[in-house]
């Protein structure tokens, strides 16, 4: 009886006996590893991430409080960014503009994730009649025009929820039927496999089978769309903060500093006020996209680097 | 076979189908109302024994899978009868329907698409004892599971592998480990080796031949390569376009099939033995009918070389013709 052993699993030392395979999950993690694009990217996230929240051990500059004495002054020794209009240190801004700007993003996505996923397979394993509610019901929330939404419930919620939270909120209601769908149409075509009745005929119940079989089997793709949900998260944050609507104005984040650029002579004369935040969201942007790329190329069985 | 035997067999109906029947309705126009219907099933009935391994042959599309996937209520059939050790089955829900399916398994025709890649071997194997025995203690399960694969000719090593590591005869024994372990009293086995290569194909037929014997199963045996089912079966069902034609055991089914159409299969088998020999082929002529709009009367009737007028306007039934053989035929009438 010949077993067909994968490749990586005969370069390493065969003589142990009975050796766990590497699960498909394990495989993957061993080709991202390799990926370096998707290494460097995903180090400069995590160096973000410990500096962003770190913040307050970092700089020890007020970030609230206007001085008039320090008002727009280029970078230096003491101001390693330069102040803004307002006399704030930008580099003491920046790392906590870090703070909230992924903090939006991770929870916009992990909350989106839950709802879509949740949602899209319910809909997509039961069919018929829960099917055609549930995506009725995303349709729904799909056809709300996004900025007027984002303006009104900003409104409606600000004060019953605080701070960033009111802008988490919004996002996350209004984003999770693109995640909806897709789940749906994965499971879709996931379920007609014969191990789905398979595991009906051996007794799994619905939400086992969900849950243990074609989760994670779909999971892939669910994964590769949180990166990019992340990355249009956190644009959307500094999007709607530039523009007045996202974060409240005394909460430093990307968006609120890159705000400041809307005055021309900022724009023109200083700009330590704003390319340090552009360039940070670039870079963020950027790097989150060659994760996912990264991860979808470890996902994928047919890719050998 | 005594006749007492015999008395005993048919007492001990493991299970009875009753005028099956498995429309899927197809949908369009405004609404999506109901316009027609696809008869995968019209009206099958057979009975198998305890023990005794039925074969169902047809050619593809003739409703073999939908029957198998009926009867196990993978699918609700929209009429007839499913009969399991005495009990109607054909309604049952909910917890009623799970400890059934504990005594009812299925091996699939696929086995690449029947096994969740993403699971060890060991759970898949383990997972439907851990279904229904919940507080099993987890070695004893491990054990369990290990003597189970290699019961079926796996290593044990293949507990911690998965399932893209293995060919595809040997993930089939793993789908058949599966099945077996609730220890069932039947087994549905849908194509087993279909999608397998020639030579693989008899080890897994004798797999499955020894492991009746030992567990004390019965099967209903699904294929349509007729030289597998008469290794495999005792009791042959010939089917048509969602009809059973004929039912016999395999001997009359080989050397004295009945039904135009049972005769004509029978012909298209080479035999070794007779090589030389100038043989009476019958080919069908056309196409098999669309199971959505049937010919009248007997669905053969279009095709059947020995065809009358009367075929075209009445529906025959399965009728004892021989002591053990039913053909549905007017032929026979």
């Amino acid at each position: 009886m010949e077993v067909v052993h994968n490749k990586n699993s005969q370069t390493e030392n065969s003589t142990t006996k009975p050796q766990k395979s590497m699960s498909p999950w394990a495989m993957a993690r061993r080709k991202f590893m390799k990926n370096k694009l998707a290494m460097i990217s995903l180090s400069y996230l995590i160096v973000l991430g410990i500096l962003s929240f770190l913040a307050p051990y970092i700089t020890t500059a007020d970030i609230s409080r206007v001085n008039i004495g320090d008002m727009s002054l280029a970078p230096s020794a003491e101001h390693w960014f330069g102040t803004d209009t307002s006399g704030r240190d930008v580099f003491t801004r920046l790392l906590y503009g870090g703070r909230v700007s992924l903090l939006v993003g991770i929870s916009c996505t992990a909350i989106i994730l839950f709802i879509g996923t949740l949602i899209g397979s319910v809909a997509g394993y039961f069919g018929g009649a829960v099917d055609s509610m549930l995506m009725r019901f995303t349709d729904f929330i799909l056809n709300f025009p996004f900025l007027v939404f984002v303006i009104v419930l900003n409104a409606i919620l600000f004060g019953i929820v605080s701070g960033v939270w009111v802008l988490i909120v919004v996002l996350s209601i209004l984003g999770w039927g693109g995640v909806a769908r897709l789940v749906r149409s994965k499971i879709l075509s996931e379920k007609e496999n014969e191990y789905i009745l398979a595991s009906i005929s051996i007794g799994c119940k619905p939400g086992k089978i969900i849950l243990k079989h074609l989760l994670p089997n779909v999971l892939t793709t669910v994964i590769v769309q949180a990166t990019i949900l992340f990355a249009t998260m956190i644009v959307a944050e500094s999007g709607l903060s530039y523009l007045g609507f996202g974060v409240p104005q005394e909460v430093p984040s990307w968006g609120n500093m890159l705000a400041a650029s809307q005055q021309p002579e900022v724009l023109q004369n200083m700009p330590w006020i704003w390319v340090p935040p552009a360039l940070v969201l670039i870079l963020t942007i950027l790097s989150i996209n060659f994760i996912g790329e990264g991860i979808k190329e470890a996902l994928n069985p047919k890719s050998y680097r | 076979m005594s006749i007492t035997q015999m008395k005993d067999f048919q007492t001990h109906n493991l299970l009875e189908v009753e005028n099956l029947q498995m429309h899927f309705p197809v949908k369009g126009g405004f609404f999506r109302r109901t316009i027609g219907a696809v008869k995968a099933v019209d009206g099958v009935s057979f009975t198998i024994r305890k023990g005794e391994t039925l074969g169902l042959v047809g050619e593809s599309g003739c409703g073999k899978s939908t029957t198998g996937r009926s009867i196990l209520r993978l699918l609700t059939p929209t009429g007839g009868k499913v009969i399991f050790e005495n009990e109607d089955i054909t309604n049952v829900n909910g917890k009623r329907l799970r400890d059934i399916r504990q005594d009812i398994q299925m091996v699939f025709q696929d086995p690449y698409a029947s096994l969740n890649p993403m699971q060890m071997v060991g759970d898949i194997v383990s997972e439907p004892i851990h279904n229904y025995y919940k507080n099993k203690n987890k070695e004893e399960l491990k054990t369990e599971v290990m003597d189970l694969l290699t019961r079926v000719g796996l290593p044990e090593e293949a507990y911690y592998k998965y399932a893209h590591e293995f060919s595809g005869g040997q993930r089939q024994r793993i789908g058949i480990a599966r099945a077996l372990a609730l220890k069932p009293k039947l087994i549905i086995a849908d194509e087993p080796v279909s999608a397998l290569d020639v030579s693989v194909q008899s080890q897994v037929l004798n797999l499955l031949n020894e492991l009746q014997d030992e567990f004390d199963l019965t099967y209903l045996f699904i294929a349509h390569d007729l030289s597998v089912v008469k290794h495999m079966s005792d009791r042959i069902g010939v089917m048509y376009l969602g009809n059973i034609v004929e039912v016999a055991d395999k001997h009359s089914i080989y050397d004295n099939p009945m039904h135009p159409y049972t005769q004509a299969l029978i012909s298209a088998v080479p035999d070794a033995s007779k090589m030389g020999e100038k043989r009476e082929r019958i080919v069908l002529q056309g196409d098999v009918p669309s199971p959505e709009n049937p010919p009248s009367g007997c669905p053969f009737h279009t095709r059947c070389p020995k065809a009358l007028d009367r075929c075209s306007s009445i529906k025959p039934t399965l009728k004892e013709v021989k002591p053990g053989q039913h053909v549905a035929c007017i032929l026979y009438d």
